[in-house]
Formats: structure tokens, sequence, C-alpha cells
């Protein structure tokens, strides 16, 4: 049953904070714009009528702190390195990060060089990479529907605290080891 | 039209040249650093040369010319070369002065093109700037400067332009390490980028080409390590 039939029939549904929280989180994911070389030329096009990453809810924003997702698109240099580092400072959290082609990976074809940082994980923690020289849309594409399957299985919320104190107290009990971890901020 | 342009430039500056070639219908002059300046405000201002634009600025090193990278020391003589013609470059160090700037000029009036070069050495390379004579010269003469360490003297604000703050060395230098000397990374417990010594092997990256006959060339990539048979 869909849940346009179950809304109608029932005039409810019931569903998990955390699931709520997930389904909006993976529906809006708004990137900052971070474009660094031709890789940000593939991020266009994905963003384009063709491919048109509005469907998926994914809107570039032109401000770190209206945005959730970073997508280094393109060749991080020594000397962009530190602007990057602050721009993912200054996003609010929950915030994730995409590399995006191989020298955001890497470092790739300057892998070699004096002056690029062999991949931006380096420098931020990433959460998806998209390989490709450059990757095509649909693979960006792809990297960001993987993102939004990991946001999926993220369990952020603690439940009940007042549980958690008593468990803590008595502690040491084999069956309440696995519900003490159950409630913890985890990172799947 | 070059060789009119050749011979114009001799009736002009007369023994100011030391050299004045033209190949490939392309003119190059070369003058000394004593005479730049005059040279370079007479090519502007005569009424036959008119080089109203100055097109690029840039620098040759000239340290390992005719013997470089491109030398397969790892292969046997039949195995695999570098993909390119053995040239007739003789294999001895270069004699003259390490560094040439080269400056490409425009006249738009005449519709025509030059090339001067002017050899600097390698100890201390000091040049006068020709920012007085053609004001596009200013970032070019801060590039130069970042790459190859050449001094303009009279340029007004000779900072590096394009590699990171703080950058040490000029790294298009000959003798400057592809892979550089430093690398950066971000630290979390001083919470900023830091720079470290750098933590990769340097490689030659000019690929290998595998010769089966003349007439056959087939490029392949570096052997896997433990790969299957071919």
């Amino acid at each position: 049953m869909g849940l346009e039939d179950k809304l109608n029939s029932d005039g409810f549904v019931t569903t998990s904070i955390q699931d709520l929280l997930d389904w909006a989180r993976t529906g809006s994911m708004w990137p900052v714009t971070f474009g660094l070389a031709c890789c940000a030329v593939e991020m266009m096009h994905a963003g384009a009528a063709r491919y048109d990453m509005d469907r998926f809810g994914v809107i570039f924003r032109p401000s770190p702190r209206q945005s959730d997702v970073m997508i280094v698109a393109g060749t991080l240099t020594n000397k962009m390195a530190p602007a990057l580092r602050r721009v993912y400072e200054q996003m609010p959290e929950p915030k994730w990060v995409i590399s995006m082609g191989s020298c955001a990976n890497g470092g790739g074809y300057y892998h070699y060089s004096y002056s690029v940082v062999r991949g931006c994980d380096r420098i931020i923690p990433v959460d998806i990479y998209v390989p490709g020289c450059p990757p095509t849309a649909e693979a960006l594409l792809y990297g960001i529907i993987q993102l939004q399957n990991k946001i999926k299985r993220q369990t952020v919320i603690a439940r009940n605290s007042r549980r958690n104190r008593d468990l803590e107290n008595n502690s040491t009990n084999a069956s309440d080891t696995r519900q003490g971890s159950d409630s913890e901020v985890t990172n799947a | 039209m070059p060789e009119a342009l050749k011979q114009q430039l001799n009736d002009v500056f007369t023994d100011a040249l030391i050299a004045n070639e033209e190949a490939l219908g392309e003119v190059t002059i070369e003058v000394s650093k004593e005479n730049l300046l005059d040279v370079c405000r007479k090519l502007r201002d005569h009424d036959e040369l008119a080089f109203e634009q100055l097109i690029d600025l840039t620098v040759v090193d000239y340290k390992t010319y005719g013997q470089d990278e491109w030398a397969t020391t790892e292969a046997t003589g039949v195995g695999f070369s570098r993909g390119r013609e053995e040239s007739q470059a003789v294999n001895q160090p270069w004699q003259r002065e390490r560094f040439a700037v080269v400056y490409h000029l425009l006249s738009i009036s005449l519709n025509q093109r030059l090339r001067v070069k002017c050899f600097v050495e390698e100890n201390r390379p000091t040049l006068p700037s020709v920012i007085n004579i053609w004001a596009s010269a200013n970032w070019y003469e801060r590039e130069a400067f970042d790459l190859f360490g050449v001094l303009f003297t009279g340029h007004p604000d000779l900072r590096r332009i394009l590699t990171d703050y703080g950058f040490v060395g000029h790294p298009f230098r000959k003798d400057f390490p592809l892979i550089g000397n430093v690398e950066l990374r971000f630290d979390a417990k001083q919470n900023r980028c830091i720079y470290e010594p750098v933590s990769i092997e340097p490689r030659v990256l000019v690929p290998r080409v595998i010769r089966k006959h003349k007439e056959q060339t087939v490029y392949v990539a570096a052997p896997e390590q433990g790969g299957r048979d071919a």
C-alpha cells in the first residue's frame, strides 16, 4: 500500500523521528558551490536541465552557511586548501563532503606536483568519493544518491537520557550493553 | 615580410643586436641587458616598427639543455624509448648564461610580431623592468620572478603572484624538484593547515614507448606488480 492510499484511508501515517529527519535531510541536500577546475563544468551539467539535480532537492547555494553538502569539484592546490577548510568550517552541522574526480580524491594527474594537495581528505573529512577525470554528470548523481543512502543509515538521536544514566550506573550487564550502544550517537 | 622586418631591425639598431634571426616566419633578436631598455623603447616608438603591445614575457632555463630526464637510464638499448626523435642536440653543458628572458611583441598597426631575447646570468639574475614601456609587463614580471627568480629592477611591486604565500624556491627552475620540498595537510591538534616535508618519491613522468618494429609503435603503461603475463 502506497503512502497516499494510506493517507486517504486512515488520514495519518506513523514514523519515527529518526526516519523523518533522515527523510528531510536526504530530500534537501544543499551543496555549497565549490568548483575548482574542469569537474565544476561536469557538476554544472548535473545541475542543469538534462540531469537536473533539483529533482533530488539538490540546490546550489552561494553561501556555506546555508549548505549541508560540499562538493569538492576539481584540483585542490596548496594555496586554496586553507580557504577550503575555512568554508567547510563555516557550514552548519550536520554536514557532508563529496570528493569529486581524481584530483580531489588523491591528487590525480597532479599527484607529483609541488603545488597540489594529494587528496582533499588531507584537509577535510570526506564521505563519498566519486571517481573519474572528470566524472560524468551521471557519476556525480550516483554519488549524491550514495550519500543519501549513507545519511539514511545514520542514527543520531539519543533516546531517553534517564534510562541511559541508569544503564551506566548498573553497567556491565551483557544484555544492557546492546541497548546502551543503541542510544549512543552512532555513525553507521 | 619577416625578411623586411629583419632588414628593418638591422638598419635601425645596427650594432645593438647580438643576434637577428628568422625561422619559420618568425623574427628573433637578442640584445644585451645594458641595451634592453633603449632597444625596447625604440621598438615601441619607431614609426616603422611600432610594437605597441607586449604579448608575453617569459623565461627559459637552459641549465639542463639537451640532457634532461628524457635520457633512458633504466632501459636497454632495444627495450623502450621515450617516444621522440633522437635529437642532434649536443650532449654537452650549456656554455652561455643560464636564463634567457623572452619578450613577445605585437604591432597592431603594422601587423607584425617580434621576439626579443635577453640572457641573464645564473647568480642573482637581474634585468631592468620594461614596465614604463609596456604596462602589461607588471604581472608578467611578477610571474617570472615567482617561477624563475629573475629580479626586475624598477618594478613597483615585485611579489610572488602564483605560488602559495610563504612559498620557498622558484619552481620552474630545472633544479627545483617536481614534487617540491613540502606538502600540506590539516592538523587537528593545531586546528590549521600545516606544511611537512614531502613524503613521496620523485618519478619520471614521461611515458615509455615499446617499439616492436620500426613502423609499429605500441604505447603501454608501466608493468603492474605481479600482473598477468602479456
